[in-house]
């Protein structure tokens, strides 16, 4: 978007220099800790918001969450306008749509795991650092009082603030939607104990709270393959593609010895969290991998972006 | 930038640190206090004295068998809803994961966890239900007030079901309930085998008939074994955190496809945590069930509550006459955790007890070697069985053509269909089951 670029630059300079931590987002907690000194982690703080600010506020990134939003909307209104599912067909949890309305959000986020969730993380994610050198801003916002690291930091944190945001706009459109078009009641869970809505919102949250760690290997991939190019069409890409790879080599029994390392492998082990009581494994071991994956492409992305000639 | 290798030292050391973190991990680190040696005479009396009441663990199995791998067309559609033979082969085949919660025999929940579904057993006293999330069905048992009214083979070993304490073993891969698990019990006779065995056998309810002396049973069994099997205790290992004997039971017959059964024995409370099951010269076990969490705390009582969630189907199970004789696929005690836990199973096994003077089966070998041959059904039913058998989709694709009749061939077990309808099933080579065929023939 070469046309909004003079304002969002000048925005981020100027909120990168202001001294008042206007972040409104808790992710920043997390980074200013991460941060060395207080120095340097009183300047993280602006630096920060001014990235969220900047991320959530264009118009590609809303264009990307209403577009996630979508799918639950599509899933409802199709079962709504159809004859009732049978059970077992179609994605797990569609037929339980139409006796509860929160069941939406399940389907539409256990839809939107495989392509729709990877795809927006690589568009982020891919455009971190490469989209910053392709616009001719990565100079200016070195130049700004913040280290390479810093900037690093504060890039992975807002890729990892969208890799939140999406499965939540999911959960709570179809949530919304479910609710609108369909009676709210207690929810069975795949034990076949029943839940009171309360609860099984805790559950739903704790799902995108899943999803959001799933996403956070994706995330660290992106950020590496960004520091690689000026190109962000590139990291974007080439980010988009490894997580279909990762998922159709988790497919294959042949390859069984590598799956537990394939970081799309948990992926769909959220369904753990519907069960009662709440199966913890799948939770811990996808932590566990993606905190590996973030701390070997981190280092890489480190390796990388510290090295790096920036010309523009 | 002459110092530019330096900043690339973190992506260096971090897959070094984590390949060092996976090395160390799969290390069996067992450097702590080892336990006290035992004789195999004492440890398999620490496994049959063992009192575990309550528990809550994860439960693994691993099988490889040399089934055909069912084709898992993604979350959604799973073998399950296949239903027939290919939803026990599912069971047989790959991995699985249960959790199992009891708080005495009496109340009893097993998770058959699926990705994205789950198969429940849950038993409160008399009422058993079965859930299945796949389809949201339920299915509902009640047992007679009394357990010896149940329609089980009687307590007393006879003749034609159990011969001998030790052949009980070997007939059948039967890991979930070693021999020396329990009190002698009808139920163990060799029957069909049941590698369907899901659990362990900590979780199989005790019954409640009497009991010699732990002790004295095992030394007994021990020597009755001794002929067939050299039982030794092998070095500690570790299981599910906790440390255990290895109880190791090999076969002194060439003529079996058991090459060795391993069963890790917990040494502080003697329940059986693991039982491995591995073929003549392999390496790897090929079948293999075992904790791997386990507290021996008692589990939250209302996970022993099951009310069918609103738009279930329920289906009422009704339990099949008190004495008639179970025909061979009897799942065991309905309840005993170890059996399928799907509604259709168990209702197919229901019906099929009703089913008017099933021949007894023939026993053939001995030890290892048995060989069991179930006869054909009466002449209307054979081709109807047949049919059946040749129509189901996962028997006609694992099945091979061999003279005689279709062997269903597998690492541990062998299976042959005759011609005219009879089954025969060992652990042993296809050979030997020809050979029993033909000799039951004549």
């Amino acid at each position: 978007m070469p046309s909004s670029v003079p304002g969002e630059l000048s925005n981020r300079l100027r909120r990168g220099r202001s001294d008042g931590g206007q972040s409104s987002d808790g992710e920043s907690g997390a980074v200013s800790g991460s941060a060395s000194t207080r120095d340097r982690a009183a300047s993280s703080v602006p630096l920060l918001g001014s990235e969220l600010n900047v991320l959530f506020r264009r118009r590609r990134t809303w264009a990307m969450l209403l577009a996630l939003a979508a799918i639950p909307v599509l899933i409802a209104v199709a079962v709504r306008l159809s004859s009732s599912v049978p059970a077992g067909r179609g994605p797990a949890f569609l037929d339980r749509i139409a006796q509860n309305g929160l069941f939406v959000a399940v389907t539409a986020m256990l839809v939107s795991v495989p392509l729709f969730l990877p795809l927006t993380v690589g568009v982020v994610a891919g455009d971190t650092i490469a989209g910053e050198a392709s616009l001719g801003t990565l100079r200016y916002l070195l130049v700004a009082p913040a280290g390479r690291v810093r900037l690093l930091l504060v890039k992975y944190a807002g890729a990892l603030a969208f890799c939140l945001a999406a499965p939540v706009t999911v959960a709570l459109a179809g949530a919304a939607i479910g609710a609108s078009l369909f009676p709210i009641g207690p929810v069975t869970l795949l034990s076949g104990d029943v839940v009171e809505p309360p609860e099984a919102a805790v559950r739903l949250v704790l799902i995108a709270a899943y999803l959001a760690v799933s996403l956070a290997g994706l995330s660290a991939i992106g950020l590496f393959l960004s520091t690689l190019t000026v190109v962000p069409v590139g990291a974007m890409a080439a980010t988009v593609v490894l997580s279909v790879v990762s998922q159709v080599l988790d497919q294959l029994p042949q390859l069984e010895w590598l799956h537990p390392w394939l970081f799309s492998h948990y992926w769909l082990g959220f369904g753990d969290l519907l069960r009662q009581p709440v199966l913890w494994d799948s939770f811990a071991s996808n932590a566990l991998l993606q905190a590996g994956y973030v701390a070997v492409f981190g280092a890489l992305a480190y390796g990388r972006f510290v090295t790096k000639d920036v010309l523009s | 930038m002459s110092r530019a290798w330096v900043r690339w030292v973190p992506a260096a050391a971090v897959p070094a640190v984590i390949a060092a973190g996976v090395l160390a991990g799969s290390i069996p680190a067992r450097a702590g206090d080892p336990l006290p040696e035992k004789t195999p005479a004492q440890v398999l009396a620490l496994l049959s004295e063992h009192g575990t009441k309550t528990l809550s663990g994860t439960v693994e199995q691993t099988s490889e068998l040399g089934l055909p791998e069912l084709p898992n067309t993604g979350p959604s559609s799973g073998p399950a809803s296949a239903g027939g033979l290919a939803s026990i082969a599912e069971l047989l085949t790959g991995q699985h994961t249960a959790r199992v919660f009891m708080d005495g025999p009496k109340k009893v929940r097993i998770q058959v966890v699926d990705r994205l579904a789950e198969r429940d057993l849950i038993r409160r006293d008399s009422e058993i239900w079965f859930y299945s999330s796949r389809d949201n069905s339920a299915a509902h048992l009640t047992l007679p007030a009394f357990a010896r009214d149940l329609p089980l083979p009687a307590p007393l070993p006879e003749p034609q079901f159990a011969p001998a304490q030790p052949d009980r073993e070997p007939s059948a891969p039967k890991p979930a309930s070693p021999p020396e698990a329990g009190p002698p019990d009808a139920r163990m006779a060799p029957d069909m085998p049941k590698p369907e065995y899901l659990l362990p056998a900590p979780v199989m309810p005790r019954p409640e008939y009497s009991t010699p002396s732990p002790i004295d049973l095992a030394t007994k069994l021990l020597a009755a074994m001794d002929s067939s099997t050299q039982v030794t205790v092998g070095p500690d290992v570790e299981v599910a955190g906790r440390a255990a004997y290895n109880l190791l039971l090999e076969p002194r017959t060439q003529g079996t496809l058991v090459g060795r059964v391993a069963v890790a024995v917990d040494g502080e409370t003697g329940l059986p945590l693991r039982v491995s099951v591995t073929a003549r010269d392999q390496a790897e076990p090929a079948f293999q069930t075992g904790f791997t969490s386990l507290s021996l705390s008692r589990p939250d009582d209302s996970l022993f509550t099951f009310v069918p969630p609103p738009g279930a189907t329920v289906k009422e199970l009704q339990l099949p006459l008190p004495g008639a004789r179970p025909w061979p696929i009897t799942s065991g005690f309905p309840g005993s955790p170890g059996m399928v836990i799907t509604p259709d199973a168990f209702v197919e096994a229901g019906r099929s007890h009703t089913v008017p003077a099933m021949p007894r089966p023939t026993v053939t070998g001995a030890g290892w070697e048995t060989v069991i041959g179930f006869p054909a059904p009466p002449a209307g039913q054979a081709s109807m069985l047949r049919e059946a058998l040749l129509k189901d989709p996962f028997l006609a694709q694992a099945a091979v053509v061999v003279p005689g009749g279709r062997l269903l061939s597998t690492t541990l077990v062998n299976v042959l269909i005759t011609d005219d309808g009879r089954i025969f099933v060992g652990m042993v080579p296809p050979e030997r089951l020809q050979a029993a065929a033909g000799a039951v023939a004549k």
